[in-house]
């Protein structure tokens, strides 16, 4: 039998369905070693950082799911099969629309997207780079990333975000 | 056992001495390298959470390229790992996916056909390579160098797609450094998170505590240094302690080293040569031991 508890106020559609059957037992949060997020003193064990990201009434703009680092530690622990990580990585991906992304996310994406590399390469690391004798980082895939953001409307999603 | 080397963006841009010693070591244990024109960033799984078409796509091109050299991809991050296995497992499975996903590559000229293996280095030296080969390369051996293993987080979970070890109990970590003759420690907080993403996205301040309960649980079972095998773990055991000891006014250090740092002292390189003179935190006592131990 599936037990379902609707948090109150909060509807969800079909992709956030997991979240509807959460009981907020507190398991994925509270079992040692288990959510590093639990480290920062917004939340306890009544309040958990899961808790948190699925009870929010707005939960793209909520800027705790940038906290998430996909380690799937509480899909691993959870009794329900809840699930929370396809929640929140569901709900990030509606923050790039509703344009409260987090700011490092924008720059991160937006710096793969236009070099093909997550950090910037600078003459620094090239002269590091060839100290050890290392070959030089090439940005030949950036064209192709290209290709590929104009074909997904990433590209124009980041510009319109920036607007 | 030839295989296309991916490096990520971590390793060749802020950490290329760790780069340098994977290209020294690996082929010495029979793992030859192939570098591939054209590889991107994995993508990175946090940012790219926003867009799963577009982070597919990507992982689908770079994984093509390895395809077209009829070569399996090894790894030298977690999140790479992380990021690659999980796409070529999806796209592998899901055909009509994998026919939207290469409509979307078609442009670049490639096409994700779902013929090669991603492995992290870690998954090569203990599932190919076997730990009798390591050990057979050990002309050092770390005796009595007590060291903490810190997996990390996305070569664990999810564990069907990853295939490498225990998310709550891992141990293959601690069986490659016990083959170098070292004494790999049982200690607490093992296996939570490094703190990376809290140190980054979120706030600093909760990021060093949960570093500083990870250095003293190190501490307590008496670690002389951490091994790790993510860049992005290092970072932070390395770069990421130094800031946190200031605010933690901690008065012990715990330097960290990537696991083929290790394996490569233990083939009788040398502190410059692995690149420690990088490190941010460095121990004269760990030195000095490590120093008895490769003379």
């Amino acid at each position: 039998m599936t037990i379902r508890a609707l948090y109150p106020g909060s509807e969800r559609d079909d992709r956030h369905g997991a979240a509807e059957i959460c009981l907020k037992c507190g398991v994925c949060c509270n079992v040692a070693n288990s959510c590093h997020v639990m480290y920062d003193r917004k939340f306890n064990p009544r309040y958990t950082f899961v808790y948190d990201c699925l009870a929010s009434e707005k939960g793209a703009s909520n800027q705790n799911i940038w906290l998430c680092v996909s380690c799937h530690k509480c899909e691993e622990t959870c009794p329900y099969e809840v699930s929370p990580v396809h929640f929140i990585e569901a709900l990030k991906g509606e923050a790039l629309d509703c344009g409260s992304i987090h700011p490092m996310i924008r720059s991160e994406v937006s710096q793969i997207v236009s070099t093909g590399f997550a950090f910037p390469i600078t003459g620094a690391t090239e002269r590091q780079r060839q100290s050890l004798k290392l070959k030089p980082l090439s940005g030949q895939a950036a064209a192709d990333l290209s290709r590929i953001t104009d074909k997904t409307g990433l590209a124009s999603r980041l510009k319109e975000e920036q607007k | 056992m030839r295989h296309a080397l991916f490096l990520g963006c971590f390793i060749p841009v802020r950490l290329p001495h760790l780069e340098a010693v994977a290209r020294g070591v690996l082929p010495e244990l029979g793992v030859e390298l192939a570098d591939i024109d054209g590889f991107s960033c994995c993508p990175e799984s946090v940012g790219f959470a926003t867009d799963r078409t577009t982070g597919l796509a990507i992982a689908a091109r770079n994984i093509s390229l390895a395809e077209e050299a009829g070569l399996d991809i090894i790894t030298l991050c977690n999140g790479c790992t992380y990021t690659l296995k999980q796409a070529n497992q999806i796209l592998k499975r899901d055909a009509a996916l994998r026919e939207k996903i290469n409509e979307i590559i078609a442009e670049t000229g490639h096409s994700f056909k779902g013929t090669v293996e991603v492995r992290h280095f870690a998954q090569v030296l203990s599932q190919l390579i076997g730990l009798d080969k390591i050990r057979s390369v050990v002309k050092k051996p770390l005796t009595n160098l007590k060291v903490a293993c810190h997996t990390g987080c996305h070569i664990l979970s999810p564990p069907e797609a990853m295939g490498f070890d225990d998310p709550f109990d891992p141990v293959v970590l601690d069986g490659m450094v016990s083959a170098l003759g070292a004494t790999s420690l049982d200690w607490d907080r093992k296996t939570s998170c490094c703190g990376w993403t809290l140190t980054n996205y979120g706030e600093k301040e909760s990021a060093n505590r949960l570093l500083g309960a990870k250095l003293e649980a190190m501490r307590q079972a008496g670690a002389d240094c951490s091994a790790v095998i993510c860049p992005q773990c290092f970072y932070q055991f390395d770069t990421g302690q130094m800031l946190a000891v200031r605010e933690l006014k901690m008065e012990y250090k715990i330097p960290t080293l990537y696991y083929l740092q290790l394996l490569a002292l233990a083939m009788g390189r040398s502190l410059d040569e692995i690149g420690v003179r990088q490190h941010r935190v460095k121990d004269s006592a760990l030195e000095e031991k490590l120093g008895r131990l490769i003379s």
